[in-house]
């Protein structure tokens, strides 16, 4: 079977972190944002109104402020207690957040896990 | 008469092998051949020509075929687009560059793509023969696919979008339906107001009870042999309508068990 990445909202990252019950095959989620913050080897993207997720990069990636990206990532921990974040595998630019309808990525999110058979193993 | 909506998808057996089909990658994956060499079939529904869209991650190029890896989330899967030197590729939306092999012209590693083809598989091993492969620029259409796959995911499990589940799913119909009825989609199999209320059933038996709805008829019904010969359908898909149908309490038998006339009420 090949690699799942479930698209994810902010929201639902927890339910991805290794520690989370079951023995969900997928760490690894897609998540859409936009650069809100670079900070080295840290990142934050910013989802609709969804909320930030804060990014672990690679010496490889490069983001650029204010560009929209789809990011693939493994969820993980963040150093001093500040909550769940993704360590980035892999992530492409959009171009301008203005071009994409957020909304149509939420409700993309919905159907997904509405109607998982077509979308997703469920390992649970 | 309420109208013919039946008429242009009960036409040919084969009508299924001229449709689209949009799908996720995973249902390339799960689709099944009811025997081998059979068509491959998603949701009981013939699934031969496809599209899809999804990262691209790995390119190989050989001297007869470039093979894409594409994957969209939901799986991985190779499209294999044969090169044909001799014309260009009359279904590329850009110039075909004759110095290049066709599509490739801007498909990138880890850019996004869509893929139209035909399921196939060698061996074990399942691929897409791809006509035609061309990059995706907009991250909607990507978004947009997958709502579409869901959506005609539902129409084969679930049958057509009647009354109460309007709007779900982004249906095709949503904006045909400004009076409140069914807004009848005649070429995916046909619905209209004859649906309003109907319990949930197959899209199979959705037709027969449009076309015992339709089709002129004296009191006693129609045959089933004649159902199956006014939608193209095997007798025993027919026979299998008609027993959901008579459990559903929606049409009875008449002069005998095989002629049918719909229960008013």
């Amino acid at each position: 079977m090949s690699l799942q990445t479930p698209r994810v909202l902010p929201a639902h990252l927890h339910a991805f972190h290794p520690s989370s019950s079951g023995p969900r095959s997928a760490h690894t989620v897609r998540l859409l944002g936009t650069v809100t913050a670079l900070r080295g080897d840290t990142a934050t993207i910013t989802c609709g109104n969804n909320g930030d997720v804060t990014l672990i990069l690679k010496p490889d990636s490069h983001l650029q402020m204010g560009k929209l990206v789809e990011v693939i990532g493994k969820v993980t921990d963040l150093e001093n207690g500040q909550g769940v974040g993704l360590r980035l595998l892999g992530s492409t630019d959009w171009g301008n957040p203005a071009d994409c309808d957020y909304k149509i990525y939420e409700n993309l999110v919905n159907v997904t896990h509405r109607f998982k058979t077509i979308f997703y193993d469920s390992n649970e | 008469m309420p109208g013919e909506m039946n008429s242009p998808a009960g036409g040919k057996n084969d009508y299924n092998n001229a449709t689209l089909r949009p799908i996720t990658i995973k249902q390339a994956l799960d689709a099944i051949q009811p025997y081998p060499e059979a068509p491959y079939q998603i949701d009981s529904a013939e699934a031969v020509s496809i599209t899809f869209v999804g990262q691209v991650r790995n390119i190989s190029s050989q001297s007869t075929n470039v093979t894409y890896k594409i994957d969209d989330g939901t799986g991985e899967i190779e499209a294999k687009q044969w090169i044909d030197s001799m014309a260009g590729d009359s279904m590329d939306t850009d110039d075909p560059n004759a110095s290049k092999p066709p599509g490739k012209n801007q498909i990138e590693l880890n850019g996004y793509a869509r893929v139209f083809g035909k399921l196939k598989s060698f061996g074990n091993k399942r691929f897409v023969g791809a006509h035609c492969v061309r990059p995706v620029t907009d991250i909607n259409e990507v978004n947009y696919h997958l709502l579409e796959a869901a959506a005609v995911h539902l129409f084969f499990t679930r049958g057509p979008p009647g009354e109460k589940s309007e709007g779900e799913g982004g249906n095709v119909k949503s904006g045909l339906a400004g009076d409140g009825k069914g807004g009848a989609d005649a070429s995916m199999g046909g619905t209209d107001e004859a649906s309003r209320g109907l319990p949930a059933m197959s899209p199979i038996a959705r037709r027969v009870y449009n076309l015992l709805r339709t089709e002129p008829q004296s009191n006693e019904g129609l045959h089933a042999q004649l159902i199956a010969a006014k939608l193209s359908l095997p007798m025993p898909d027919v026979a299998r309508a008609g027993d959901e149908l008579l459990t559903a309490g929606v049409i009875f038998s008449t002069v005998d068990e095989q002629t049918w006339a719909i229960l008013e009420f």
